[in-house]
């Protein structure tokens, strides 16, 4: 089965509702075989977004992706990459709240750059992605363990489930 | 039958003699003058819709009541409690919070409601005071405790202006002092930035005396907040800004970010600028003339329209887009599109989105106005006209001279007030019983402060 890597951007990991909500999208869609809040440096988001380097919006992309703490997760299921995306949507959110009003990014995107989550792209770039958010993820391991159908469930950072309970 | 003859179609009414005399006979002293019960001794009143998950619109007042709900939105303007017990004099809108400036005889000047996520809304916990548990969302509107310093009155600190972006909240006070709240990752709150600050849980109130920002012989009068920025506009004219820059929001002549509040320059340099207006990445500054200024986020033409146009603007420049319009009196920036309103009380849009148009989304670096009748004019109120505009990042609305809203744009969550989810691609009126006075448009939900009819 395939893999990707979805990263919750810092604005919508700070609205509980918000979270609440993609958080129950992805236990419908999807078996997570890992997660975990991460703090996206100024150097980790450069290696992230290697492929936009000198494009305009770079220096944008890159400063936003370290206003705050991200969540980055593992999913998988059957042609996960693009199951994602389409939840996502079109990059840019303010297209995307008329053409396709109900996905992620046109709910909780705020701009073209604060648009919500990110997806990886394809197969390659879901690996390359993976392998520097979790250098410790063994993707055998994982392909072995889901054999099993080990159900996983999704865990939000403490301090936001505890607004729930 | 001889009387129907008499009396047409017979519809007389003819009292026997015993109820004549009583009704002859009525005491008039005795019949009580009615007076209608008011219930609600404040002059303004507070209407609110939108997106109440946040707790933004701060209906809930009870954590119970408020999970056994079963809509995730209001789409009618509804009524504030809190307004009927607090004088309200302004409200500001953030994303996912509000704030209330409120006189009170108990001091308390600020109140607060809605996701406090990043401390947006000052530190604020519930429960054991030994153990205390934090409020990430606060549903009713909650006293924001502004640090003073020795000698500072209420009167002091009741707010002059105040401004909101995406988790932070600038205030400016009578005697001119700024407090800035929430989220400081860009220096949005005009501080130096520290590396992996938490800010949930954050008690801290960041204090900045006017003077220095602006020296000792000019006075701030308005603070704007773009989503990760703030811009502080003083008497004369001259702007300062702090926070997020890369988009060239900051008008510094760089895309850097930076916590220190800097004098911007360019084409506003020698210009008195009265009015500032951003809700996103764009932003817009009108002179004391009527002629428009922008810099920030273009990337709809909102701008410029030029064949090799920028779409990062890091310097005020002065735009040529809004030559024709005449003399302008407002304007507004939103997310992907612009707003002027000019002496004549013509309301002109244009950018990316729903512009007023018609049925469709546009995209036009052409400003057009929109007719005056979707605004109230008609044979029987002539001379109704906008008299102010403005934007949140994906909705539009203006008020006219009768104290009615309108409103259009992408409905996000029943933000446009309209009662249905649809988006509005033309003016419609929100159904508000009052003269509205004041909108602070969020990024999905609205605030409008108003006055009583009579």
């Amino acid at each position: 089965m395939e893999i990707t890597l979805a990263l919750i951007k810092p604005h919508v990991l700070r609205n509980t509702y918000a979270m609440q909500q993609i958080r129950a999208l992805i236990a419908q869609n999807f078996t997570v075989l890992d997660q975990k809040e991460v703090c996206i440096t100024k150097e980790l988001s450069e290696q992230f977004y290697a492929e936009h380097q000198g494009k305009f919006f770079y220096h944008r992309l890159t400063s936003f992706m370290n206003s705050g703490p991200c969540y980055a997760l593992i999913l998988q299921s059957e042609a996960c990459i693009q199951k994602w995306r389409g939840l996502l949507g079109p990059t840019k959110v303010f297209r995307a709240v008329y053409s396709d009003p109900n996905c992620i990014r046109a709910l909780y995107g705020l701009s073209d750059t604060r648009n919500a989550c990110h997806g990886s792209d394809s197969e390659a770039s879901a690996l390359r992605e993976i392998s520097i958010l979790f250098p410790e993820f063994n993707v055998a391991v994982a392909n072995r363990q889901a054999k099993k159908d080990t159900p996983f469930n999704v865990v939000l950072p403490a301090e936001i489930a505890a607004t729930y309970s | 039958m001889l009387k129907a003859g008499k009396f047409g179609l017979g519809i007389s009414r003819s009292y026997t003699a015993k109820a004549k005399r009583v009704v002859l006979a009525q005491d008039k002293s005795k019949i009580k003058e009615y007076t209608p019960k008011t219930t609600d001794s404040h002059e303004n009143r507070v209407y609110v819709w939108g997106f109440q998950e946040t707790g933004a619109l701060g209906l809930q007042t009870n954590v119970k009541k408020a999970k056994e709900r079963y809509t995730e939105m209001v789409h009618h303007p509804t009524r504030l409690q809190f307004s009927n017990n607090n004088d309200i004099t302004d409200v500001a809108a953030g994303y996912g919070f509000t704030a209330y400036a409120v006189k009170r005889d108990d001091g308390e000047t600020l109140f607060g409601s809605g996701l406090n996520t990043d401390s947006q809304l000052g530190f604020q916990v519930k429960g054991n005071p030994k153990d205390p548990a934090n409020l990430d969302v606060i549903i009713y509107p909650t006293a924001i405790k502004l640090p003073r310093v020795q000698g500072e009155s209420d009167e002091d600190m009741q707010v002059k202006s105040m401004s909101a972006g995406r988790a932070h909240l600038v205030i400016l006070t009578k005697n001119g002092t700024i407090f800035t709240l929430g989220n400081n990752s860009y220096g949005q709150c005009g501080r130096s930035i520290i590396e992996e600050e938490r800010y949930s849980k954050s008690a801290l109130i960041h204090r900045i005396p006017q003077a220095d920002i602006c020296g000792k012989d000019d006075e701030i009068v308005q603070v704007e907040c773009g989503q990760d920025h703030s811009m502080f506009l003083t008497k004369t004219g001259r702007i300062h800004t702090c926070g997020w820059g890369a988009d060239g929001q900051t008008g510094q002549g760089n895309y850097h970010t930076a916590g220190q509040i800097t004098l911007i320059g360019g084409d506003i340099e020698k210009e008195k600028i009265v009015r500032l207006s951003c809700s996103s990445d764009c932003v817009l500054a009108l002179n004391e003339a009527g002629d428009a200024f922008g810099w920030g986020n273009s990337e709809y033409g909102q701008l410029d329209d030029s064949e090799h146009a920028q779409t990062q603007i890091n310097t005020p420049r002065a735009l040529k887009l809004t030559k024709s319009i005449g003399k302008i009196k407002d304007v507004a920036a939103g997310g992907s599109f612009c707003m002027a309103l000019n002496d004549q009380g013509l309301v002109y849009t244009w950018g990316f989105g729903i512009l007023g148009f018609g049925p469709f989304v546009e995209q036009t670096s052409k400003p057009q106005h929109l007719l005056p009748p979707l605004f109230g004019r008609n044979d029987f109120s002539n001379a109704t006209s906008v008299v102010s505009i403005g934007c949140g990042v994906f909705h539009m609305g203006a008020v006219n001279s009768d104290g009615d809203l309108f409103m259009w744009g992408k409905n996000r969550f029943g933000h446009l007030g309209l009662g249905h989810k649809k988006d509005q691609f033309f003016p419609f009126k929100a159904a508000i019983n009052g003269k509205v006075t004041k909108v602070a448009y969020g990024v999905d939900h609205t605030i409008a402060l108003c006055k009583a009819y009579f």
